[in-house]
């Protein structure tokens, strides 16, 4: 071997650690905030702003969000447990039973340990909890056990999105909500208008065999492709503990919204066990989620 | 001669007495007071304990039954709200109003105008929007004779309670802005005004 060739081999080698450690951030060591997802049954963005059914409806419409209201901000103590409860085992709230079809056996709720981080190119964001190993024998959606989607939004774009999140896209007459028969019409948002940037960025990873992960939007109608900015959507069932790990470009296009270090966003998320579809989902409330902002409600740390 | 005999009543009221003393009538009017007085504020009083309400199977079945499962009905210090406490002011002045308008009830006891639930459910918006109206009117004065912004610690509510009375003080609400629907079911069909 002639000197040449070592000295080659000398740089191959610094280079290769070099890019090691400029390569991906990890979401795993970033700081871990617990999250609680929560059956909400039919209570769509239309019950969340009826006064007689909804007490916080008069605050929401002065623009408090649900987390002002729900999460005590001195204990950090969230009512989401409470409320998935009630509303799974069809107990009325006030003159409404959000859930018709009570399930029998199912938790109303689940804890979500979130984890965000990013570096100069992308977003890395962290989901993990425990399975919930319920089996209520139907499969509406045959293909994938486990569905987890988040959705961010630029902040006052869109009417009630900085209040209530993606519960902003949910509404009455959408496929699945009681008494709707239309089996196409998804989600949508309020003048929602792709162009104008009045939309959500949709990501959705999917545990079935083979199945894609989403990058999507929800716009005036809900559409499952055409984003640039996923670069990956991974998930595993270890023990009884799902996580999931997403990378995503900071910037992609159109139906994308552009992450900037220090801005914060609307985030929400929601998880689909049991081969669920539709409302049949555990939703959290709106959060926000800030790049190298710690004001945000997920801090998604530079790394 | 109606007249004349009209005119002898009113000389005879008018004309002192020669058989009894002025200590007599005294002692006598004084005694005769406290007897009437105390005898119509007792019967008044009568009408305002949660039996006498529930005697009536028309309150007894439906709203009484609701209200049982309230915290104004039970609670951890055993403190309890009756149907009085919310539905008829404690001074005697809007004391003595309320049971005049609420003498109109024994004209609908009478006519049978809520003797059955069909008959109350079909009603129970109309009566619950006139005792919110009531309540909004006084401010909740009956709220407040128990509760009272100053002696509230929002330190000590939940989250959404504490958010929800900073906010009504700012905005000047009444306690029955919020709080219908607290001792009783909400009438169905309500006025999103109403929520």
């Amino acid at each position: 071997m002639n000197k040449s060739l070592v000295a080659l081999t000398a740089l191959g080698l610094f280079v290769a650690a070099g890019v090691g450690t400029a390569s991906a951030a990890d979401a795993g060591k970033a700081p871990a905030k617990k999250i609680t997802v929560f059956y909400p049954g039919s209570a769509s963005m239309e019950w969340v702003l009826k006064g007689t059914e909804h007490g916080g409806a008069r605050g929401v419409k002065k623009g408090d969000s649900c987390i002002s209201c729900h999460v005590d901000d001195r204990t950090g103590m969230e009512e989401a447990p409470e409320f998935g409860k009630k509303i799974i085992s069809g107990e009325k709230s006030k003159n409404t039973i959000l859930e018709p079809e009570p399930i029998k056996g199912k938790p109303g709720s689940i804890p979500v340990t979130v984890q965000a981080a990013y570096d100069a190119s992308n977003l890395y964001l962290r989901f993990s909890w425990k399975h919930t190993g319920f089996h209520s024998g139907k499969k509406m959606d045959a293909d994938n056990p486990v569905k987890l989607a988040f959705m961010l939004e630029e902040r006052g774009k869109i009417e009630y999105a900085d209040a209530g999140g993606c519960w902003a896209t949910c509404h009455n007459d959408v496929r699945t909500m009681p008494g709707v028969k239309d089996t196409k019409k998804t989600k949508y948002a309020k003048d929602g208008n792709l162009g104008g940037g009045k939309f959500y960025d949709l990501l959705q990873f999917r545990s079935g065999k083979g199945q894609k992960p989403v990058d999507g939007h929800v716009a005036d109608r809900r559409v499952m492709e055409g984003g640039k900015a996923l670069s990956e959507a991974r998930g595993e069932l270890k023990g009884d503990t799902w996580t999931v790990d997403f990378t995503r470009k900071l910037a992609g296009g159109e139906g994308d919204v552009k992450l900037e270090p220090g801005k914060t966003y609307n985030f929400g998320f929601a998880v689909h066990d049991d081969h669920t579809d539709g409302r049949f989902h555990y939703v959290s409330f709106g959060y926000t989620l800030g790049l190298g902002n710690a004001k945000a409600d997920i801090h998604a740390v530079k790394q | 001669m109606l007249n004349g005999s009209r005119k002898n009543w009113w000389r005879a009221l008018r004309s002192p007495t020669a058989r009894y003393s002025i200590l007599t009538l005294l002692v006598g009017g004084f005694v005769a007071g406290i007897v009437f007085w105390g005898g119509f504020n007792t019967a008044m009083e009568a009408t305002n304990k949660l039996e006498f309400c529930i005697s009536c199977h028309e309150m007894k079945d439906t709203v009484y039954q609701e209200y049982k499962q309230t915290i104004h009905y039970a609670n951890r210090t055993g403190v309890s709200a009756v149907c009085s406490d919310c539905h008829v002011p404690k001074d005697w002045t809007h004391k003595l109003i309320r049971k005049i308008e609420a003498s109109k009830e024994v004209w609908g006891k009478i006519t049978g105008t809520i003797n059955t639930p069909e008959k109350f459910e079909a009603k129970r918006l109309e009566l619950a929007q006139r005792e919110w109206a009531r309540m909004k009117a006084s401010d909740s004065r009956e709220c407040r004779n128990c509760h009272s912004f100053e002696g509230m610690n929002t330190d000590m509510q939940k989250q959404r309670a504490r958010k929800s009375h900073e906010s009504a003080l700012e905005d000047k609400q009444t306690c029955i802005d919020c709080h219908k629907g607290i001792a009783h079911q909400k009438p169905k069909g309500m006025p999103e005004e109403d929520g």
